[in-house]
């Protein structure tokens, strides 16, 4: 009892912590995990079991950490090290993709080939966010999209704002299509055995269908805002070719090559048997041996904050996860819908989405495995469809506010160094409304299919 | 070639600061940077002025904003921000100008033809100032001072460690109260001149 009272309260302060930004969220997660370790693990449960378990380090020792033979096989509960090696390796081959100007280069590619038209780029943009957010994190995809969606509005005189908002919401769409799209799907992914191809036949179909309805939703609310001031007598000129704006031409192709080889060890990891961490620990060998001197600058831009606070906020939930709360919480969802699959499929669906829409999406993804799983187990549903309901909630439910994603906080900030402010009310009325349909449309899509 | 000067008012609502900041700003022939900020910004950066304003000096609000790498999602930060970008490149380009609060005495702190002024006044002064100005009852004088203070308080502490109308933040604190405003402009003008042939 003892042991549950501490985990809930560090729990609790953890969040509130964290949505205060009183102090940066990873030592927050940092000294829960400690405390957890100490209060619940020491003090509550007098257990040293609890503690390795929960460190998991030997995990990484294991074989299936690294290689799995046959089906993919979820790893045990505590820090789950395999998320964390694989996004420090996609870390330092993004950073490895930037130095060489790929992303620019990429969205330059794309504006010209369209012809610089508005309406063209707007709907090449959207798609291009949604691609690229399956595949990188959608920080990085935001970063670039958004400063040269300005630098285009600034010559085609539209105003960048719709366009901006646009490529956000196809950025966390993008990134609930498949396993290594958005950190809450690496940790499904990871903790429940799934594949890549797994991730892009569910939800990948899912964001597929609902990539469909969010392009013409976006045309319609913003088509007239795009074209108001959009000017005729356009200076091209003025523009960087797609050329220009790559800055190391050697480093570009190996920088491509290792992308795409990326996507193909990705794609095919089902059948390969590399696990994901093997997968992220090679492209960042790779990209490092292949950057020469640029090598430490590399690894110095790894945003290692990100990863301290992963690794604190797995050995809080496996403190909550150890003393049975999680639980308790599965039977509390279980009771609310009567069994019913249907209605709990809803209340996991609306739930994860609300309150991603609010809090950080990661820590409550990784509080809601435990829980479907113990739902899964005692209810008989297919643990998959709960992980599909899981994983659309938290990545598309973020979309609805300006604070519920990292990629709707720096598109916002990038635009607004630029002038053009966003505002709670601007991007809720034209956010929240493309947040509802694609939560529903996914909720649609699990009942037609899978019951 | 001239020296630089700017000249950073602070100052708490209905001592005169604002006063006497126009004042220095026509005394020295410089331009003055105080709402019309928000109008540089805006014709500098092709920008309607309108989504600027009603964020010029407020605080971030803690709860409905986030950070990501450096990144905020807050429209005050982020408008704090295109500021400080812009009182940075104005002085850097060697600019002459009096700058009205904006955490400017922090902002511009590095350089050397900075003199940061913080006017403050007594309490009657002020509240008779302000019913004066806006023909308001005396507690609700009180009150708009109040909530104003607050406010520039709230907003200079969220974005600087150094504390909003504290002494040491300055290089100087002045009580308009004492000399009146015009007493209060000379003394300043006294003050400046000699810091200016000093640098």
């Amino acid at each position: 009892m003892l042991s549950q009272v501490f985990a809930v309260v560090i729990f609790i302060a953890m969040f509130v912590f964290i949505v205060t930004e009183i102090v940066e969220r990873h030592i927050v997660s940092l000294i829960c995990a400690l405390l957890t370790i100490i209060l619940v693990f020491g003090v509550g449960m007098h257990s040293m079991e609890a503690v390795i378990d929960t460190i998991n380090l030997k995990s990484i020792i294991t074989p299936e950490f690294w290689y799995t033979a046959g089906e993919a096989s979820g790893s045990s509960s505590g820090i789950n090290w395999e998320t964390i090696v694989f996004i420090f390796g996609m870390m330092v081959m993004v950073e490895g993709m930037a130095r060489v100007g790929f992303f620019r280069w990429l969205c330059m590619r794309i504006a010209k080939l369209v012809k610089y038209k508005v309406i063209p780029v707007f709907i090449t943009f959207m798609v291009l966010s949604t691609v690229l957010a399956m595949f990188i994190d959608s920080i990085t995809v935001i970063l670039f999209l958004a400063a040269v969606t300005i630098e285009l509005s600034q010559l085609l005189k539209f105003n960048p704002v719709p366009m901006i908002l646009s490529e956000i919401f196809c950025a966390n769409l993008g990134g609930s299509a498949t396993m290594c799209g958005d950190p809450p799907n690496i940790i499904i992914g990871t903790s429940l055995g799934y594949s890549f191809t797994d991730f892009v036949t569910n939800t990948g179909l899912i964001a597929g269908i609902s990539l469909i309805a969010v392009l013409i939703y976006f045309y319609l609310i913003f088509k007239k805002d795009l074209l108001a001031n959009a000017s005729c007598s356009v200076d091209y000129s003025s523009l960087p070719s797609p050329e220009s704006t790559i800055t190391d031409r050697k480093g570009f192709v190996v920088s491509s090559v290792i992308f795409a080889a990326a996507i193909i060890l990705l794609i095919t990891h089902a059948q390969t048997g590399l696990t994901v961490s093997s997968i992220g620990f090679i492209v960042a060998i790779v990209t490092l041996a292949t950057s020469g001197k640029y090598a430490m600058m590399l690894l110095k831009k790894v945003d290692y904050k990100t990863l301290l606070f992963f690794i604190g906020l797995f050995v809080v939930i496996g403190g909550l996860e150890q003393t049975g709360i999680l639980e308790i919480m599965a039977g509390f969802i279980g009771k609310i819908s009567g069994g019913n699959s249907m209605v709990m499929i809803a209340i996991i669906i609306w739930l994860s989405a609300i309150a991603s829409a609010f809090v950080d999406n990661i820590p409550f993804a990784t509080t809601m495995i435990p829980i479907i799983k113990s739902l899964s187990a005692a209810y008989g549903i297919d643990l998959s469809i709960l992980a599909w309901t899981l994983a659309m909630g938290t990545d598309i439910g973020g979309s609805a506010t300006p604070i519920g994603a990292s990629a709707n906080v720096v598109g916002i900030a990038t635009a607004s160094r630029e002038g053009y402010v966003i505002k709670w009310g601007l991007y809720c009325k034209k956010m929240l409304p493309a947040t509802l349909m694609v939560v529903l449309i996914s909720m649609l899509v699990v009942y037609l299919r899978y019951l | 070639m001239e020296k630089q000067l700017i000249i950073s008012v602070g100052r708490e609502f209905g001592s005169g600061g604002h006063e006497i900041a126009e004042k220095l700003a026509k005394h020295y022939g410089v331009q003055l940077l105080d709402h019309n900020l928000l109008d540089e910004i805006a014709a500098e950066r092709s920008v309607d002025v309108k989504h600027l304003k009603g964020l010029d000096e407020k605080h971030k609000n803690l709860l409905s904003s986030r950070t990501v790498r450096g990144y905020s999602s807050s429209p005050e930060e982020n408008l704090y921000l295109l500021q400080f970008d812009y009182l940075q490149k104005k002085a850097a380009g060697g600019e002459s100008f009096v700058v009205v609060g904006r955490c400017s005495e922090t902002i511009l702190k590095e350089y050397d033809g900075l003199i940061s002024i913080f006017v403050l006044a007594d309490k009657e002064q002020k509240v008779d100032r302000i019913m004066r100005k806006y023909e308001l009852t005396e507690g609700n004088a009180k009150k708009m001072i109040r909530e104003k203070d607050l406010k520039r308080r709230r907003y200079h502490n969220g974005f600087c460690k150094e504390k909003w109308g504290d002494s040491k933040n300055y290089d100087i604190s002045i009580n308009s109260s004492r000399l009146g405003i015009d007493g209060t402009v000379a003394s300043l003008v006294d003050y400046i001149d000699k810091r200016q042939q000093m640098n």
